[in-house]
């Protein structure tokens, strides 16, 4: 590179300028929409429609302490927490078992059981949420936290299987021979040996099993009748009907909304992107 | 015996819960049924199917899909791969871009939504009083309020939203790539175009069809952003196939019918999945098994 | 011996699966009969009286029946229009529903009781349900049984700010479609937009095809047309060509096609800040106007829907509905008793007082103090005949289905034949 440059000084200097300024474009345009939302909800709805693109003036906090001080919002969180943890240990859980299976056992049927659990990456919600009602209905578990818990946990199985079995396939095989001959049983080498040293793994699916249940809003939306079972994305999608006429509540409401979200994507962020592309780069 | 009690939690849930549903779905949509009682009688054969061929509004969620893929393949992708390239470059403050750009990844679909309805308003919105500001007003607009201009509303959004997910598995395909490559052929007095188009992109491939495959399932199965956002409206302008079936399933109470959007959903997204393993993703994935193959 | 117990643990983890499905199916059953009397019960409210000067007033008198019966709690949700219909659908197909619902009675409540999760309250209510006048209670008796009781009636007509019809021209509303139609054209002429419509709600765009149905094809073949459900009738086209060419004169404000009903810019607020000159709306039209927007005051004012020249219908048929409470299938007693309470000629003069219900029990017709309220109070007590909202008045399907061909018509997606065609053949469907 260096010897490339140093025949165009000119463009030594230019370059990064042109560089930073379209990432700075960019930049403004991933920002705007939330700092316009940050900034709305200490806005009163007046000066939201006087003015809509400078600084509040003045700053009104209600708004945001209004939200706060409602144990809605709060039972939303956690709602979601509750539900996110649940999904993702029942996950984690289910797939690690089976991922083990099929990383480190030969048996009949094997390819093909895991084509059938691969293929269920191409089926998220959407496609199957009219029929998982009726089901869910059948079984009573219709306004019932697991009525959202374990439909998100087998939808989750297929990408948790893949990643996991491939890194339990990673692992050498003399490993393995070296702990039976210590003595560990299969399930033993699983619990002992192969969960401790799978834990950057275990992090990125357990992640990723977070973000998704967390965002989830189709499946809590038909689910949940009884407003104290709300998740955030569906009490967030109804208090915007609800105080329709109170823009810069609305817009509190959901900068707050985000904040549980960004503050995870702060400290998780290499896990989450680690898992999405291995996660599609191998699957 | 171990292999088979490991397996079973997975296998009961994903039997349950993924398969039975789909097999439900596909039952059901042989009948007219208004949802109630356990199961399904009264069988009416192909019906729901022939009639969702002569409904406008399900032929227009297949058109207006097939033009999200289109905007995801022409724009979208490319842009998000522009980025890419353009953050793989040494400079200060990449890192803070990377993290800035996939943030909106991160946010849910409803508040994505909620906000930019907001920022879309014809009346107050950020987007026209922007617009002012900067002395465009030509281009003020109702954005989602009008047919004519809701599908490209909802382009701007989507690419806002999802543009840095494309963008981090660019990068890490990118990254993938030794240096010495370009570089070589830098040095061999390649243009930086000439670079990208010969060497950087063929070794991308298999990112570039892994984005796109993801690209395409994700628009058949589309329903939170549009729903929150515009309802599918207005008139059915920027409605999808999972709002239709939405719509049906919940709103009509015509559960059958319903049943069949969903399994033609189905239908469409394992078509395109196997069609698109066998002739596109072939050469990966073999590569892959090789691959593992060679490190074992 | 490891093995056993993994063993063990696994089937453990799998009976939990399996018992999470089944066990909460069992649910408790509404405890029946008197002794339940000293019981702790609660009663599940869901209105959508989510807005000033409702609000505080059903929360103080559900405050004011807990405080007389401690042994209930009620808990109340107070949703807005449009998410309490969205949620209403799913909470009907999951089989359970709240104790006390909103409903506007008609195929919609039907439906629900068929699904049996509206309970039939026929005997429930019936040393009370003499204290309803009858136009009122009709919507929600069905095949001979009570399903809910009303709140509120009233009917839908355009409100007009007389300031902006003065500007234009105008000294009296009109009475006829013509005189409508040139309304409109004057009012464009003198650089107001003529009508404020909540085109993504839909549900007031039905309002002008219902209307224009009942005023041309008559209120008598309107039910018939309901009952073999065929709308195939030269009327019914020619309802929606009167719409097409009102549609064409563009009357309405910018960007309505994507408007709601009570968002800050929707349907109300525009006629509320005076930037429309007519809304067709029913009678809490005024309550949300102040709202979202301000009180227009004295400048607000309503005429009934305009006659057709030549048509079969009465220029006195009234079109519209009211509010009232379905009783969920498995309620406790209480929550009839509560609907009892709330509707006491006592409380109901204070909900009547607020300016935004319109007397359903007999004898307090004189409550009435709103200006505008005594306005649809005074039209509909003249009306000829009574219609429900179509949207309601039918099954779900096809309710929703004339909501959508009639914003497609007003759109100009569809053409008047086509609307009569689609809600026919989803009529059939049924």
């Amino acid at each position: 590179m260096s010897t490339h440059a140093r025949d165009k000084p000119a463009i030594q200097v230019v370059r990064p300028i042109a560089l930073h300024t379209v990432v700075i474009v960019i930049g403004i345009f991933v920002l705007l929409p939330i700092l316009y939302g940050v900034l709305g909800g200490f806005k009163n709805n007046q000066q939201l429609s006087t003015n809509p693109i400078g600084l509040p003036s003045p700053w009104v906090p209600s708004n945001y302490t209004d939200v706060l001080l409602s144990g809605d919002f709060w039972i939303q969180v956690w709602n979601s927490s509750f539900i996110a943890l649940a999904t993702t240990f029942i996950t984690v859980g289910v797939s690690a078992l089976a991922a083990f299976v099929f990383a480190r056992f030969a048996f009949r049927g094997r390819e093909f059981l895991f084509t059938v659990f691969a293929a269920g990456l191409m089926f998220p919600f959407a496609v199957a949420i009219l029929p998982l009602f009726l089901l869910l209905r059948f079984f009573g578990l219709l306004n019932n936290p697991l009525g959202v818990i374990l439909p998100q946990a087998a939808f989750g199985l297929s990408l948790t299987i893949i990643i996991l079995r491939q890194f339990f396939r990673s692992i050498p095989g003399e490993i393995e021979e070296a702990a039976t001959l210590d003595g560990c049983t299969p399930f033993g080498f699983f619990w002992r040996i192969l969960l401790p040293m799978a834990r950057p793994a275990l992090a990125t699916v357990s992640v990723l099993a977070i973000v998704g249940s967390w965002n989830n809003f189709f499946l809590p939306l038909v689910v949940f009748n009884d407003p104290g079972l709300w998740t955030l994305p569906v009490g967030v999608q109804q208090f915007q009907g609800q105080y329709s006429s109170d823009t810069a509540r609305i817009l509190a409401y959901v900068v707050l909304a985000m904040v549980p979200a960004l503050a995870f994507y702060s400290v998780a962020e290499r896990h989450l992107v680690g898992g999405l592309t291995t996660g599609s780069t191998k699957g | 015996m171990t292999i088979v009690l490991f397996i079973l939690p997975a296998l009961v849930l994903f039997m349950l819960l993924v398969l039975a549903p789909i097999a439900l779905a596909a039952y059901s949509s042989f009948f007219k049924w208004n949802g109630f009682g356990l199961f399904p009688t009264n069988f009416i054969g192909l019906d729901n199917f022939t009639r969702l061929l002569e409904d406008e509004v399900f032929l227009g969620d297949l058109w207006r899909g097939l033009l999200l893929i289109i905007f995801s393949l022409v724009i979208q992708l490319p842009l998000a791969l522009a980025i890419a390239l353009l953050l793989n470059q040494k400079m200060r403050g990449r890192a803070f871009y990377r993290l800035l750009f996939f943030m909106p990844y991160v946010l849910s679909e409803v508040i994505t939504a909620v906000l930019f309805t907001m920022i879309l308003s014809p009346e107050r919105g950020l987007a026209n009083e922007l617009l002012a500001f900067v002395g465009l007003e030509s281009l003020e607009s109702t954005f989602l309020s009008e047919p004519s201009t809701v599908m490209y509303s909802l382009m701007i959004v989507m690419t806002w939203k999802y543009f840095g997910f494309h963008m981090i598995l660019y990068l890490a395909g990118r990254q993938s790539i030794p240096n010495e490559l370009t570089e070589a052929a830098q040095i061999d007095g390649a243009t930086p175009w000439r670079v990208f188009w010969h060497v950087t992109l063929p070794l991308l491939g298999p990112t570039i069809r892994i984005t796109i495959f993801l690209s395409v399932i994700g628009t058949i199965q589309l329903f939170d952003l549009v729903y929150v956002l515009t309802g599918g409206g207005p008139v059915h302008a920027s409605e999808t196939m999972g709002v239709t079936m939405y719509e049906f399933g919940f709103k009509r109470f015509q559960v059958g019918y319903a049943s069949a959007i969903s399994v033609v959903m189905f239908l469409l997204s394992l078509v395109f999945a196997i069609g698109y393993q066998r002739f596109v993703m072939r050469r990966d994935t073999e590569g892959a098994i090789t691959n593992m193959r060679a490190k074992r | 011996m490891s093995l056993t117990r993994r063993g063990v643990v696994t089937l453990a983890a799998t009976a939990l699966l399996l018992a999470g499905c089944g066990s909460s199916g069992e649910e408790t059953p509404a405890p029946g009969g008197s002794a339940a009397a000293q019981e702790k019960v609660t009663v599940e409210w869901w209105h959508i009286q989510n807005i000033e000067p409702m609000q505080p007033v059903w929360e103080a008198m559900a405050k004011e029946y807990m405080a007389a019966n401690p042994n209930v709690t009620i808990n109340i949700t107070a949703l807005e229009n449009e998410a309490f219909k969205a949620k209403m659908t799913t909470v009907a197909q999951s089989g359970e529903s709240p104790d006390i619902y909103q409903t506007w009675g008609g195929g919609v409540l039907q439906q629900q009781a068929d699904a049996g999760i509206a309970k039939d309250i026929t005997a429930d209510i019936a040393s009370w349900a003499d204290t309803i006048t009858p136009a009122a209670a009709a919507a929600y008796k069905l095949n001979g049984k009570t399903y809910g009781v009303p709140y509120d009636i009233g009917m839908v007509g355009f409100w007009y700010n007389k300031a902006l019809f003065a500007k234009a021209g105008i000294t009296a509303p009109p009475a006829t479609w013509t005189e409508f139609i040139d309304d409109v054209k004057k009012l464009q002429a003198a650089g107001i937009t003529p009508l404020s419509l909540a085109g993504k709600a839909k549900w007031p765009g039905h309002y002008y095809w219902a209307y224009l149905a009942m005023r041309i094809a008559g209120l008598d073949a309107l039910k018939q047309a309901a009952a073999a459900k065929s709308f195939d009738n030269p009327d019914f086209i020619a309802a929606g060509q009167k719409l097409k060419e009102l549609a064409d004169l563009k009357p309405f404000q910018n960007g309505f096609l994507g408007a709601n009903y009570d968002t800050p810019d929707g349907q109300a607020a525009t006629m509320g800040n005076g930037k429309a000159a007519m809304e067709l709306m029913g009678q809490w039209a005024p309550t949300v106007q102040k709202d979202t927007a301000k009180d227009l005051g004295e400048d607000l004012a309503f005429f009934p829907f305009p006659m057709v020249e030549g048509g079969k219908g009465s220029a006195t048929d009234a079109f519209g509905g009211g509010g009232g409470f379905a009783v969920g299938a498995d309620a406790p007693p209480a929550a009839t008793d509560f609907l009892k309470f709330i509707l006491s000629a006592e409380n109901h003069r204070k909900e009547i007082a607020t300016g935004a219900l319109l007397p359903v029990i007999k004898g307090t017709e004189d409550a009435v103090t709103s200006r505008t309220g005594k306005m649809v109070a005074d039209t509909l007590a003249q009306a000829t005949d009574f219609q429900l909202y179509l949207d309601q008045a039918y099954p779900p399907a096809v309710g929703q289905q004339v909501n959508d061909s009639v914003a497609e018509l007003i759109a100009g997606t569809k053409s008047p034949e086509e609307v009569v065609k689609a809600i026919t053949e989803t009529a059939q469907s049924e």
